[in-house]
């Protein structure tokens, strides 16, 4: 009852006007993102993180506007899935297969709605998971020593290629890459320049935020400009709400399957949202079986994933808040926050910052309700806005990128610095090197040489107290495994995502 | 060949890798001698991993992918050119004009008509500069138009 307590005062946090008024804005925000082309909501919460930062946003207040933006863009991805059988973003993948025919046959606002409830639905089970489950973990990460985390952060760059990541060992090289990025400047622990060439601007080491905007939204404005899509998309109508109670309450099993079954995926490293949804659809599919009319616009098949989608977005905060470690690349940048706010993120965050965690939490809870109560009404607009074409919509973000990073520092040399990314995020794009790892390697970097120097410290100079708790050789394996599983499972569940891409009667 | 964009990427990185790491033994040693870790243990580590992985990339290297050529080419180089010389003139000429000039051009380079491109950067620039500079009380650079 203790977390009660906490959540209360997490409300008390929340609900004063002034982080109200951030959280729908964010929600607002978030949907955009979501629903917009060209910009997934890592991009979409990387370009608002200098904002936040700039407006000088107390943390918590920071923290609750990311947090509503992140969930929101869950809830925008769908609508263009539904409405023009795209995914906005990628775990509203499956929600093409019955949205789309859904919307062919006349039923879009239906599918928007039902998908909105759903969302709904979906965050609030991941949420009250992650009420249930983080505060048990803190205390469990509590046990942790250095040498535990130093794996602890292996584990995560390991697991963080994911279940859909193609070469592991480039997930290791962006990781690598990444980490080298933080050891520039000067060393905390001994005051050794380290890789600074004499340039004041590196004294300081390479600000991670300019980093991850210039990899993130340079890189993606760079990518529309090669793939020559600058053209909008046909204006879709949507029709008339024809959903009956009835029908709403038939789906409420499937939005609690997908809910449970989201929020386990999310929590699990590695897997994230869009293995969350792609389980929930997979599983509906088989528990209705020949019940159902999956793929051909089946109001189950939009509702499971999307409340797999969801809920694993909340269960993706569990291991950030608590360990400090990120599951996906949203939360990656979430972190990024929370470390420019001089927050450090694992257990102790619990105790030492409890009303930003709980008000974090708390505002998830509201923000769900606030993006149900927003995307029912305004979904007229955000189709609106699908139509708003990218040769318009990315240069706009651009600058709001460039303002972003100016306005931190009001230095023109960051602004080369953040170009700089970009290109560089382009080509390794193009040669498929993740970008996430790198953020996450800029990220944990510190971190991570911290650990490993207090280790061998605690050792007395022994390398093998990296393998010398029971627990520390746990991590190490998991990190393993998830190092060469997606290997072995990574085609099987690809091909399996993909057949069931083209199972669907429509393509395009 | 195939995999030619790999095998360049792992020569690069490889060149870095060594380089990092030759770098990371030549700092002097900190006062009071090293404890456990230097400040070049972990630089050193990240090396070694890095120099493996290069060597793995040129080994094996994935097909390559579809690189832009000519046209598509020079439309990204010139992205890149007006990014770079928006960041030059923001101080220069101010937010305003220099925006309108960087999101028309770029607009325009990726589709719009020119005359819509440059009307989508200006209002673009003042609300952002208006919302900035009143609203949130940030000082954007007028540059030209500033008022004494």
């Amino acid at each position: 009852m203790e977390t009660l307590g906490f959540l209360m005062e997490g409300f008390a946090v929340a609900l004063t006007p002034y982080n109200l008024m951030f959280a729908l804005f964010g929600a607002f925000v978030g949907t955009l993102i979501g629903c917009l082309p060209g910009l997934g909501p890592a991009n979409g919460v990387a370009i608002l993180i200098p904002l936040a930062f700039t407006l000088g946003l107390p943390p918590e207040t920071a923290m609750i506007l990311l947090t509503a933006v992140y969930a929101g863009a869950m809830y925008g991805g769908r609508i263009s899935s539904i409405l023009l059988n795209i995914p906005g973003d990628e775990p509203a993948m499956m929600t093409c297969l019955d949205g789309y025919p859904m919307a062919q046959k006349g039923r879009a606002a239906d599918a928007l709605a039902i998908s909105a409830v759903a969302s709904f639905a979906g965050g609030l089970i991941g949420t009250i998971g992650l009420i249930m489950l983080a505060p048990i973990l803190a205390k469990f990460a509590l046990t942790f020593g250095p040498a535990e985390y130093f794996a602890l952060f292996l584990l995560a760059f390991a697991t963080l290629g994911g279940i859909t990541g193609k070469n592991p060992m480039k997930t290791v090289i962006a990781a690598t890459i990444g980490i080298m990025i933080s050891t520039v400047g000067i060393d905390i622990s001994t005051g050794t320049q380290r890789y600074t060439f004499g340039v004041l601007e590196l004294y300081e080491g390479i600000d991670f935020i300019l980093a991850i905007v210039g990899l993130f939204a340079i890189s993606e404005l760079l990518f529309f400009v090669e793939s020559r899509v600058g053209g909008g998309r046909e204006k879709i109508n949507v029709g008339k709400l024809t959903l009956s109670f009835k029908e709403l309450v038939s789906t409420i099993p499937t939005q609690l399957r997908g809910g449970v079954l989201g929020f386990i995926a999310g929590v699990l490293p590695g897997a994230g949202a869009s293995l969350g949804s792609f389980i929930s659809y997979t599983l509906e599919k088989q528990v209705l079986g020949k019940k159902g009319k999956f793929g051909e616009g089946d109001i189950r098949g939009v509702v499971a994933p999307e409340a797999g989608n969801n809920g694993a977005s909340s269960g993706a905060l569990v291991p950030m808040l608590t360990l400090g470690v990120p599951g996906s690349g949203t939360t990656a940048v979430l972190l990024a926050m929370l470390i420019s706010l001089n927050i450090t993120p694992g257990p102790l965050m619990f105790t030492q910052n409890a009303d930003i965690v709980w008000g974090v939490i708390a505002a998830l809870l509201i923000g769900n309700v606030m993006l149900l109560l927003l995307n029912i009404p305004l979904v007229g607009f955000f189709v609106k806005l699908l139509s708003v074409p990218p040769m318009y919509l990315l240069p706009i973000v651009t600058m709001v990128a460039f303002v972003g990073i100016y306005s931190i520092s009001h230095s023109t040399f960051d602004l080369y610095f953040m170009v700089a990314f970009g290109v560089a995020g382009y080509f390794l794009r193009k040669l498929e090197i993740p970008l996430v790892p790198i953020i996450l390697g800029l990220l944990l970097g510190p971190e991570m040489e911290k650990n490993l120097g207090h280790a061998l410290i605690l050792s007395d100079g022994s390398w093998s107290i990296l393998w010398g708790s029971s627990l520390a050789v746990g991590l190490w394996v998991v990190a393993g495994l998830g190092l060469v599983l997606p290997y072995v499972v990574g085609p099987l569940l690809r091909r399996r995502m993909n057949a069931a891409m083209k199972e669907s009667p429509v393509s395009d | 060949m195939t995999g030619f964009g790999d095998r360049i990427l792992g020569l690069g990185l490889l060149v870095l890798a060594v380089a990092y790491g030759w770098a990371a033994q030549q700092w002097p040693e900190p006062f009071g001698g090293a404890e456990g870790v230097g400040p070049e243990t972990f630089p050193t580590i990240l090396a070694f991993v890095l120099v493996i992985g290069s060597l793995y990339l040129m080994v094996k290297p994935d097909p390559d992918a579809q690189w832009p050529v000519r046209k598509t080419a020079l439309e990204l180089v010139t992205s890149v050119v007006v990014l770079i010389v928006y960041a030059l003139l923001m101080e220069p000429l101010g937010f305003i004009i220099s925006t309108t000039l960087a999101v028309g051009t770029l607009s325009w380079r990726m589709g719009a008509r020119p005359r819509m491109a440059f009307i989508t950067g200006l209002i673009s620039a003042v609300v952002v500069f208006v919302l900035f500079n009143y609203g949130l009380d940030l000082s954007l650079p007028a540059g030209l138009l500033e008022v004494e």
